[in-house]
């Protein structure tokens, strides 16, 4: 950590908490422009603990107390995965399912859908709503939108008597084509509302209105599921928070990477299920401010699993096919690409005698060998520990102590043994699988969605992925490697930059060059007063309102549509950017190909001023290293003697040459044989590659 | 020895090359075949014309690119030049698998020596023949299934054929996604050789070969791993198809499995003779079901290069169903017959290593129909996917509910009906779970569905439906087969019409309905717990009759448990 950091901060201030698998992240931006971080364990069985821990480290840095540090906060944003391990655990609410009769069983069959096809011995994940509480009822709406039986509103009652009797806590309502006329669903939830709270009943079309009613049933299911478990958490954390001082309800990060108030979260929580890394979007909304260069992909690495996101051109893509827990969840989520690589993973030999890492994972406990905790399994920590590249003894202010022979031990036996390789031979082999794997990740993500990554800055964060950057980045063709000093508590740092946002969409189908243009207007003009209005609860008015209008395009004959901007519905216009889109991702176009518009989709922001992290105003000249140690750098140059430094002793407008290491808080920096590192005017590294 | 760490790399390598063919492909293709439904495979070869990675790829494709590769270079010999692109998708003279799946296969050379093959496989949308869409249920020659293509090149030291290619848009129905979909495979293929050049760059030439012929080896080290876990002997087999697509024929495709230490022959010499309809079995469709019925029945994750089967021998009898002679017609071979040669093998396996038995999944009755679409005037075909069966059991888990095919291994997202009655002049009149389809067992079979479908506009079946009549999904150890599939056409007059398994029948505006089967189960019923039983029955896919009389669980009519009853039944 910083000298700076131990200033106390200045008030106002905003804090950013993240709670993760393994640690609660807490960032705070104080009136100066200063961040100062604290990383404490996470607390699984009541994440809110690790919360107030989180804030409670950060008071007893600066001698605060509690009080002091929430009564300064005018603006705490919290990313959590209470929703994830919710589903996870299996721990939802007992939850019941209407739908359209003779059709009950979409849910179960799940479109057949097996994510690896060649495991077919792994089972589903356990149906959330058994069978014979999935009720089927009279009514039918037609592909029109036309009503051709009415709704049967007797069984609607009898059902709910039935979940009544059965114990049901939560009913999500799922109808065929609701998606085109929403009266049946609506009815089903009034007379559902005689017997259910109204946040524990999800109609499937005002919480995914999207075709398609095994995607939009499963939401709404996995929605009604959570109500009871996710929310009564969340109001007990904003009361304590509330009554301890803070001034303003706590705001959460959904999947899209905006923020929304826990009122808002109440009735829809399913949004919650990527809350997470979801706030990579904040920080590299930040990195693209403070490199003044937009094309990003962010590596950000723990324990178990890297998060890959890029940015192009500002604009991070949204997807809407979340897989949680083994459950499709359809809403607006930032686009993550998750591998299980992280420093945790687990490297073994195969029974043909080839060397493997993961996806396995040692966990938080026992985690790596080195961790003396009962692992005896080497995972790529160990592999670092081995290699020089982390140090041995305590590390994260002693909440682990490093120990090597433990490290040598487990690979020696499981690793170097069978391969009949040195002890040192089988840990950098076990990182240079790790880099391919990660080098892998990104190239998936960005090439596959048309882009070249070469072009990109890669922004290494997380508290493994500072480690790897610049490896990755010299195999991927990068120029740059960005690394923010708070990289440890990345989308922390990104809840401080998040806006309040909703994204709303509605069906339409129709021809784009004949159709009618006042039923898009219509169907715009209606998302946005939505959006008003739900940002004007949210206390968003004026210009602090951003409104975006966007359209699902498709040729027709094609399944899957393409997403284009429609600021007005100028048809030339959207064919052009419907072109432009198609031509990068699919690399060709049907010049006069009929276009088929599908969805409407409005964006609202509530826009909260970005951070402004203060310059580096200290100056040091020729930092010295605290040791230098026998470090192996990669499998060409083999082991160097490597400078260490710590970050402290590092102000803005240093340059290093590397190989090097500079140790942080909550991270290590390794930069190969001929990488510059220069610490730039916000006090974060920027590596340039060696031309290779 | 090369450096096992090195190997590791390589081996990962060529893996995401494949993958990334495979990008290439959906981004780039015109049919929604390819860029949605991913009916193709890219696979790299050794220069001997071994596959060393097919990471992207159907099951059903495993290691069967490997025999269109060497048939190829026996084709050419010395004339395979750098630059030169090959076409071929002969299964009689290609080493090719059925007429619809296109193999471009590209030489790799780096500093002038050949050192491998950049490839992919890949149905194409309509290659002519005497259906449109490539499936031909009244072939009785594969000359009625499309145009035959043997080796031959398509680019000739960098100049494209453009004789040939205008002969082969000449030839097919859609010749515009056809021009698509070869550019496409050319494109994937460069993209292939280009990042293959690049690894024997970075290698050194001598050290690349080493790497490739490690990784064979280590697949071959794996696969014998699992083979030296099962009992020496000989195991046998079988699955039967009840029909020849025009007559009630049944043809048994039978296999023994002679297990020699880690070694395995798989024997069909007692499988019955080619069929007269297009459901024979090319000698590259058949060692890729054998391959991937091997491939799927260890749950080991073996690496997908044509080293992990180098321990398997075929004995495939010339004039059977699986070795076919010309001009017998199969483009149906990559779901039938190859559903049958997994289940015979799974068999076999499955007495051998009873704790790894796989219960057999259910076959289809699903049509195919086209017409014109009155409201929204536009002609269609459609696929009634939702008609698909229910799949077996294996210890540790029930069968799937409903499923794509086997050969498949369910590796085809069926459809939501909200988006068939947008895209087809349908409505959908039950979608549901049978009861009682699912075969009994410790874990029971998936059930299969119950299908109905209002046909809004006149329509023509083409019936493909392998699964109608007797059940399909075989139990195994002590569980039970699922029950069989049927269907009927009831017409706007009220008659109602049984049709035969395949054929043509036009219909005015009429009701589908079918039962699909379900697939069987695994273990004793009885030792399933009582409390799933009772779940099952009160979840309706259990009869209380079935769980009496097959699980020993007695249910009352209102759903809950007669203990004292059930401990009375279960002795």
């Amino acid at each position: 950590m910083s000298q700076v950091e131990l200033l106390p901060p200045q008030s106002p201030w905003r804090v950013g908490v993240d709670i993760g698998g393994t640690f609660t992240d807490l960032v705070l931006h104080d009136a100066a422009g200063l961040l100062h971080v604290a990383k404490v364990p996470s607390t699984p069985d009541d994440p809110a603990r690790g919360v107030m821990a989180a804030l409670q480290a950060l008071a007893d840095r600066h001698a605060m107390s509690m009080g002091d540090l929430l009564a300064g906060c005018d603006l705490l944003v919290h990313g959590s995965t209470v929703a994830t391990n919710t589903m996870l655990e299996g721990k939802g609410a007992r939850t019941g399912m209407l739908t359209t009769e003779g059709f009950r069983d979409s849910l179960e069959i799940r479109r057949g859908i097996r994510e690896d096809m060649w495991d077919h011995r792994a089972p589903f994940a356990p149906v959330l709503v058994p069978r014979h509480l999935r009720l089927g009822i009279p009514g039918r709406i037609d592909r029109d939108g036309i009503e051709i039986a009415p709704l049967d509103e007797e069984a609607v009652e009898a059902a709910a008597q039935t979940f009544k009797a059965e114990g049901v806590e939560a009913v999500a309502v799922c109808l065929l084509n609701c998606f085109l006329n929403t009266d049946h669903e609506r009815r089903c939830g009034e007379i559902l509302a005689r017997h259910f709270d109204r946040h524990h009943i999800a109609l499937s079309s005002e919480i995914a209105p999207i075709i398609g009613e095994y995607e939009r049933g499963s939401t709404a299911v996995v929605n009604a599921t959570l109500s009871h478990r996710v929310v009564p958490y969340l109001n007990r954390l904003d009361k304590t928070l509330t009554e301890g001082g803070l001034r303003h309800p706590m705001l959460l990060v959904q999947s899209n990477g905006g923020a929304a108030s826990v009122a808002q979260v109440t009735s829809r929580p399913v949004n919650l299920t990527l809350s997470g890394p979801a706030a990579a979007v904040g920080a590299l909304n930040l990195v693209a401010e403070q490199t003044g260069h937009d094309d990003l992909i962010s590596m950000e690495i723990g324990g178990t699993s890297c998060d890959v996101v890029m940015m192009r051109g500002g604009q991070v893509a949204l997807s809407d096919d979340l897989m949680i827990a083994g459950y499709h969840v359809s809403t607006p989520a930032v686009d993550v690409h998750t591998v299980g690589a992280g420093g945790g993973t687990i490297a073994r030999v195969d029974a043909g005698g080839m060397l493997q890492l993961g996806p396995e994972g040692a966990g938080a406990d026992p985690g790596p060998a080195c961790y003396g905790k009962g692992g005896t399994r080497p995972t790529v920590t160990d592999a670092l520990l081995v290699l020089g590249r982390l140090r041995e003894g305590p590390l994260a202010n002693g909440a682990v102590t490093l120990d090597l022979p433990r490290a040598r031990k487990a690979l020696e036996t499981h690793v170097a043994g069978p391969l009949k390789l040195s002890v040192e031979e089988a840990a950098a082999g076990v990182i240079s699988v790790l880099e391919q794997n990660l080098l892998h990740a990104v190239e998936r993500i960005s090439i596959e969605r048309g882009y070249d990554p070469a072009s990109c800055y890669l922004v290494a964060a997380g508290g493994a992925g500072p480690m790897h950057g610049s490896a990755v980045a010299r195999q991927l063709g990068c120029s740059t490697v960005y690394i923010p000093r708070q990289a440890g508590a990345f989308c922390a740092l990104g809840m401080l930059n998040a806006d309040v946002r909703r994204d709303l969409s509605q069906v339409l189908f129709g021809d784009l060059d004949t159709m009618d243009a006042s039923s898009v207007d219509t169907g715009f003009s209606s998302l946005e007063k939505q959006a008003v209005e739900i940002l004007a609860m949210e206390g968003f008015e004026g210009k602090r309102v951003d409104l975006e209008r966007s359209a699902d395009l498709r040729y027709r004959g094609q399944q899957f549509p393409v997403r284009v901007p429609a600021p007005t519905f100028d048809r030339a216009a959207i064919r052009l950017a419907f072109e432009d889109q198609h031509q990068r991702m699919f690399g060709h176009i049907q010049p006069q190909g009929e276009l088929e518009l599908t969805a409407l989709h409005v964006t609202g922001r509530g826009l909260i001023p970005r951070i402004d992290p203060a310059r580096d105003t200290r100056s040091t000249e020729g930092p010295l290293p605290i040791e230098t140690r026998d470090v192996h750098a990669d499998l060409n140059h083999g082991i160097l003697a490597t400078p260490v430094y710590a970050s402290d002793d590092l102000a803005s407008g240093v340059t290093l040459t590397g190989p090097l290491l500079i140790e942080e808080a909550t991270t290590t920096l390794y930069a190969g044989p001929g990488d510059t590192v220069t610490v730039d005017a916000y006090g974060n590294y920027r590596v340039t590659l060696e031309a290779t | 020895m090369t450096n096992p760490v090195r190997l590791a790399l390589v081996q990962n390598r060529l893996d995401h090359i494949s993958l990334q063919m495979g990008w290439v492909m959906t981004r780039t293709a015109r049919s929604p075949i390819f860029s949605q439904s991913h009916d193709f495979s890219c696979f790299l070869g050794d220069a001997s014309g071994i596959l060393i990675s097919q990471a992207d790829g159907i099951p059903i494709h495993t290691g069967g690119g490997g025999l269109a590769l060497r048939v190829l270079m026996q084709t050419f010999a010395d004339d395979i030049d750098d630059e030169d692109v090959f076409l071929l998708n002969d299964p009689y003279v290609a080493g090719g698998n059925h007429l619809p799946d296109w193999v471009i296969a590209r030489p790799v050379f780096f500093d002038g020596h050949h050192v491998g093959w950049a490839c992919n496989r890949a149905h194409q949308s309509d290659i002519g023949g005497g259906a449109a869409g490539t499936y031909n249920p009244q072939a009785t020659e594969i000359f009625h299934e499309g145009l035959r293509i043997p080796p031959m090149k398509l680019i000739e030291r960098g100049k494209l054929r453009q004789d040939v290619w205008n002969l082969l848009l000449l030839n097919s129905r859609t010749p515009d996604l056809m021009d698509g979909d070869l550019r496409a495979m050319l494109g994937s293929t460069r993209i292939g050789m280009e990042r293959l050049q690049a690894v024997v760059a970075d290698l050194g030439l001598e050290e690349a070969l080493a790497c490739f012929e490690g990784i064979l080896d280590h697949g071959d080290r794996m696969l014998r791993a699992c083979l030296a876990e099962v009992p020496d002997g000989t195991w046998y087999g079988e699955d039967a198809t009840l029909n020849d697509c025009f007559e009630d024929i049944r043809t048994e495709i039978r296999v023994a499995l002679i297990v020699e230490g880690d070694q395995v022959t798989v024997d069909f010499s007692e499988t019955g003779p080619q069929m007269k309809g297009f459901k024979n079995s090319s000698v590259a469709n058949t060692m890729s079901a054998a391959y991937m019925a091997l491939g799927s029945f260890f749950p080991e994750d073996l690496p997908r290069n044509e080293g992990t089967f180098r321990s398997v021998k075929l004995i495939m009898p010339e004039g059977s169903a699986v070795n076919p002679r010309p001009p017998a017609p199969m483009t149906m071979n990559t779901v039938f017959i190859a559903h049958h040669i997994v289940h015979a093998i799974w068999q076999a396996l499955g007495d051998a290593r009873p704790d790894l038995a796989c219960a057999g999944w259910g076959r289809s009755v699903h049509p195919t129909c086209s017409g014109h679409d009155g409201a929204r005037n536009r002609d269609y075909i459609m696929y009634h996917w939702h008609g698909m069966p229910g799949g077996g059991a294996l210890e540790g888990r029930d069968g799937f509910a409903q499923i794509g095919h086997l050969s498949a291994l369910g590796g085809l997202a069926i459809s939501n009906l909200e988006d068939y009655e947008q895209l087809y002049p349908v409505r959908y009149r039950k979608h549901e779970l049978r009861c009682d389809g699912g075969g009994v067992g410790e874990y029971r079979g998936g059930s299969g569905v119950e299908y109905e479908v209002e046909m809004l506009d006149p329509v023509t079946f083409y019936f493909r439906s392998e699964g109608l009549g007797p059940p399909s999904g075989y139990g195994t150890r002590g569980g039970r087969e699922g029950l069989g599939g049927f269907m009927e056409v009831t017409q706007s007059d009220g008659k109602h019409d049984l049709p035969t398994a395949y054929g043509t029948r036009h219909y005015e505006t009429c009701t589908y309905h079918a039962l699909s089967p379900g697939g069987g189960g695994w273990g004793d019923p009885r030792k399933r717990p009582v409390e799933k039983v009772a779940r099952d029955v009160r979840d309706g896919v259990v009869s209380r009759d079935a769980a009496a009389t097959f699980y020993g669980v007695a249910v009352g009519p209102d759903g809950t448990l007669d203990e004292e009853a059930t401990r009375r039944l279960r002795g």
